[in-house]
């Protein structure tokens, strides 16, 4: 069996039996990490496999977020239903931002996606009645259902569901990009003129990216809102968007396993460091600069090159000017 | 081109992997100081909040120093955690939650934001914690989001509005204008000032609110020199307080009405200098208060930091460090169940005079402050000056409610 | 107030406040130009430059020397930087120029307040700034009319220099073809760290600027960079013109807009940069599809 695969196989065996080892504080984080993977590996499809940079993605995770909340505090919706409804609704909106922002590329497309973040925050500030405005929505319940089945209410069964929702959404972005649809994700981003000249209709797929990324996001942020309990508008702030693109990057963007490690990495590395200095964003902003100048790959690189398979270094896709 | 060295790669790796794994590897050597009382602080220590995080730890452990020099609480010596949120309700549920799965620690004080509380009070039945705030003036802490686990020894946002109010039952001044933060701690100020007025029999011209991150005031303070108003009432806090007070500095909107705020404390008094001059406003601390437990308190302050006097959230702090001590004393424990009962119904006498942590609602009943931000020989800058005091039972707003009847 | 005064006096305040938008914008636009580099920090060196000017007021009492030497001190850090470590990115994605410029943000944003603390600090106008005339019997700052004539005085100086100088001229040559003058002789490396650190002395200038109006304070980063983007990304990625018209779009429309809806204030800056967009993708004056 290939490395990777055998690394693969006993990652997913250490994260089921991980309750009955770890203490109860690890846990907690755990599923949180789970919950960020997801939400990083989301955004992959757009930035690694697409070359679409988005800087607004907490819309999806804010999205998915407050439509949990809402349904579970006002309907009697079970939490598995909740969640799945919040990230298929935010998917089906998705296709308007996308459609919108697809109207641009570059530089001007990641701004849109800065902008509708950004209106979506000025929303739910707003929109009193409906998400809580500043003070967000809070004791936010994880329902039980359907049939009186209550295993996901517990700390451990939410665990398990955040879990399968990551394993399952792996699966089906794996299936995915190595489908023909990723095939021509993959020529736009190496080179979308020579796509759009094969004959392929390259802003539909894109728009059709954006949904499946936002969806997948807003399953994580769906997730999320149940965990902590409550959802306010600083799930929707610019920062976190920034710090999930810095998740996929330092992860190792376009492989979908790096940038789950590079969300683990982040928030256990933030965590570690602030509990031991107050100064500890200076190293945080080193480590990231380390990374660029040693580790070009991220995380998921280095760990390939462990096992002995080089990847070359990321470099600029050929026949653009510098 | 820079070559890559496997050398500094594996020991990247290495590094990193280390250093994550850390909260996963369950350490018996955890420095547990066997039954000390712990008491968690999960506080914006850096970012935009961070001046006001800093004082409150500043706060929590000058006390926790002095007591534990004393012997401690009931024979055990207070252990404070202190975590950095940096203002975010997530990062702080999480400090939290690691602060009572990891460390057993059950009691809270010093949360920063009123956001952030309010994502901790839901989890406080299910953590079997207390906490106390020292510093969150939300209203509906203590009515619509009111947990029994939730005491808040502090000033409240309407408590500092009414005290105001109050104060300009014997002012002239007919005309009123407001601006608040545009989120729920302005509106509910705005809304309070604007019911005393009415109550008063006075004319509320009008209110505006600006949303937090606003650089530029110049609109706004155009529209409170137009509304022709005596006085303007200001909720506003942090960087946005300072920038529309040096702004409107500018303008000489001073000159043109009299301003009145309901929060300045003394690092915005710094931070705009002679821009505050002349200004009341409502004080949840001042180190101006006089009684004897307060400028014994000022000289313990100024030997331990250097000759500074205390500021509004450092005072704040130890005073809610006071009445941990009162109830964990007469409780004779820290366990939910004992020291909720013993908290309800609290009296302590001490830097701000009497407080009683009522039963109803949690809230401690204690003076409202008038100050005004004046010269003062051995400052460089403004300091507030009390000049009023308005007794407790008028600043509390009735029990579950953060606004008033009468 | 006459409607005319109001008028005046609206628009003068919307002048200033584009000016210091125009200082945020016109530093990254200019580096956008030549390198294509999102640069995460300009925030950060904006808050930066306006600590760094406290300290200048605190050591020469002066704020005109602040005023040049805080830019001038940001500047030669961000060239530096650049120096050490952008130039080797050149030939990677712009992932790395993402990340890098986060880091570096995260650093000096600590780094900074390591130095001066937690608390905001006053930086109080120079006593020549410090008074109000009257427009149509209104009072308005002294100071707000210098930092509209500054942004005036700053933007033809930028425009003459691109235009009539043979440094503008390499910049643009730069920002058009790197390669072409390359082969023609001349340092394109240079030509990069010297944009690299001009961008990073303007940003530094807004912040000394703007620290009379809002304080030296650690919040200044965070809606400076966001607001140094969009005024970019309206006025079209790597166009000087583009960032003028840019930061006076906003500014008016923020100004005016504030006046008569204020509920909308955090959405107009945002709907503008989508309306601008959704009509020409590039930016008013940009060269991206």
């Amino acid at each position: 069996m290939r490395p990777a695969t055998v690394l693969g196989v006993l990652a997913i065996a250490a994260l089921l039996v991980a309750p009955l080892v770890l203490p109860v504080f690890a846990m907690t984080l755990l599923t949180e990490l789970v919950i960020l993977g997801l939400f990083a590996m989301s955004l992959d499809l757009m930035v690694g496999y697409t070359r679409l940079i988005s800087f607004g993605h907490v819309a999806a995770y804010g999205l998915g977020a407050y439509a949990s909340g809402f349904f579970l505090l006002n309907t009697e919706m079970p939490l598995i239903v909740a969640v799945l409804a919040a990230a298929a609704m935010t998917g089906v909106l998705a296709i308007g931002i996308g459609w919108i922002c697809t109207l641009a590329t570059g530089v001007s497309f990641s701004m849109l996606t800065l902008a509708f973040a950004q209106l979506l925050y000025a929303i739910a500030f707003k929109w009193t009645s409906v998400t809580g405005g500043s003070d967000g929505l809070a004791g936010i319940p994880r329902r039980p259902g359907p049939f009186g089945f209550d295993l996901f209410s517990s700390k451990t069964g939410f665990y398990f569901l955040a879990l399968g929702c990551l394993l399952g959404s792996y699966l089906l972005c794996r299936a995915l990009v190595n489908s023909p649809f990723g095939a021509v994700l993959r020529g736009i981003r190496e080179n979308e003129a020579k796509t759009l000249s094969l004959g392929y209709n390259t802003r539909l797929y894109k728009i059709a990216v954006v949904a499946v990324a936002y969806a997948f996001g807003a399953l994580a942020g769906a997730l999320y809102s149940p965990f902590a309990g409550f959802a306010n508008t600083e799930l929707l702030f610019w920062l976190l968007s920034g710090q999930v693109l810095i998740m996929v990057i330092v992860g190792g963007s376009g492989t979908l396993i790096g940038p789950i490690l590079g969300a683990a990495f982040f928030m256990l590395l933030e965590h570690q460091l602030s509990s031991y200095t107050e100064a500890w964003a200076l190293f945080f902003g080193l480590v990231f600069i380390a990374f660029v100048l040693f580790a070009p790959e991220g995380i998921w690189g280095l760990a390939r090159s462990w096992f002995g398979r080089s990847q070359p270094a990321e470099t600029k896709a050929t026949g653009n000017p510098s | 081109m820079t070559t890559k060295p496997r050398i500094s790669r594996r020991s990247m790796l290495a590094g990193s992997t280390a250093a994550v794994a850390s909260p996963f590897i369950w350490t018996s050597a955890q420095a547990q100081a066997a039954n000390t009382i712990k008491i968690g602080l999960p506080l914006a220590l850096t970012g935009p909040l961070g001046s006001v995080g800093q004082q409150q730890k500043r706060g929590a452990e000058l006390y926790a120093k002095l007591q534990n020099e004393k012997g401690g609480l009931i024979g055990r010596k207070i252990e404070l955690l202190i975590e950095d949120t940096v203002g975010n309700p997530a990062t702080c549920v999480r400090k939290a939650q690691e602060m009572v799965e990891r460390h057993d620690c059950r009691l809270f004080t010093g949360i920063t934001l009123s956001s952030e509380a309010l994502a901790i009070v839901p989890k406080l039945a299910e953590w079997n914690s207390i906490f106390i705030s020292s510093d969150n003036g939300d209203g509906r802490l203590t009515a619509a989001s009111f947990v029994p686990n939730f005491f808040r020894a502090n000033t409240s946002g309407p408590m500092g509005t009414r005290a105001v109010s109050l104060y300009l039952k014997q002012s002239p001044m007919k005309k009123f204008f407001a601006i608040g933060l545009d989120y729920a701690w302005g509106h509910n100020s705005v809304q309070v000032f604007e019911d005393e007025v009415k109550k008063m029999g006075r004319e509320f011209i009008g209110k505006v609110f600006a949303p937090t991150g606003t650089k530029d005031y110049s609109t706004y303070i155009t529209k409170i020199r137009q509304s022709g108003a005596d006085a303007v009432y200001t909720v506003l806090a942090g960087d946005d307080n300072n920038a529309f007070l040096a702004q409107a500095a500018q303008y000489k909107l001073a000159s043109r009405m009299a301003m009145l705020a309901e929060q300045l404390e003394l690092s915005a008094m710094r931070a705009v200098g002679d821009a505050c001059l002349g200004m009341i406003v409502s004080s949840r601390y001042a180190f101006t208060i006089d009684n004897p437990k307060n400028k014994e308190f000022v000289e313990l302050w100024k030997k331990a930091h250097d000759g500074l006097v205390p500021d509004q959230f450092e005072g704040e702090q130890w005073q809610c460090m006071r009445v941990f001590e009162a109830g964990i004393i007469k409780a004779g424990g820290i366990e939910a169940d004992k020291l909720r009962p013993a908290l309800e119904d609290l009296t302590i006498d001490d830097i701000k005079g009497k407080v009683h942590m009522r039963k109803c609602d949690h809230q401690g009943v204690q003076q409202g402050f008038i100050v005004k931000a004046v010269k003062k020989e051995g400052f460089s800058h403004p300091v507030p000056e009390v000049i009023a005091t308005l007794p407790a039972d008028q600043v509390t707003p009735p029990c579950n409610k953060m606004t008033y009847d009468d | 107030m006459s409607e005319l005064a109001l008028l005046l006096n609206q628009s003068v305040n919307a002048l200033s406040q584009a000016a210091l938008l125009f200082f945020l914008g016109v530093g990254l636009t200019l580096i956008f130009g030549i390198m294509r580099i999102i640069n995460f920090a300009h925030g950060t060196l904006y808050m930066l430059g306006a600590f760094v000017g406290y300290s200048i007021v605190h050591a020469t009492g002066s704020f005109w020397v602040a005023l040049v030497l805080a830019p001038v001190v940001v500047g030669v850090l961000g060239l530096l930087f650049e120096l050490f470590i952008l130039r080797r990115l050149y030939q990677r994605e712009a992932h790395a120029f993402l990340m890098v410029t986060f880091g570096l943000a995260l650093v000096t944003g600590e780094a900074i307040r390591l130095i001066w603390g937690s608390d905001a600090l006053q930086v109080p106008a120079p006593p020549a700034l410090s008074g109000v005339i009257f427009l149509l019997d209104e009072p308005f700052p002294v100071y707000r009319l210098f930092l509209a004539s500054s942004g005036i005085v700053v933007a033809i100086a930028i425009w003459q220099i691109l235009e009539r100088t043979r440094l503008g001229l390499l910049i643009r040559a730069t920002s058009q073809n790197a390669e072409m003058v390359h082969a023609l002789g001349v340092d394109v490396n240079l030509v990069r760290s010297g944009v690299f650190g001009i961008g990073c002395g303007l940003a530094a200038l807004g912040g000394v600027l703007a620290a009379p109006l809002v304080t030296a304070s650690h919040g200044m980063a965070a809606t400076a960079v966001i607001d140094a983007f969009v005024i970019v990304i309206i006025g079209g990625m790597g166009s000087f013109l583009g960032s003028l018209i840019g930061a006076v779009l906003v500014a008016f429309v923020q100004v005016f807009g504030n006046y008569y809806y204020p509920d909308l204030a955090l959405a107009f800056m945002y709907l503008v940069m989508l309306t601008v967009l959704i009509v020409r993708p590039g930016g008013l004056l940009g060269k991206e599809a």
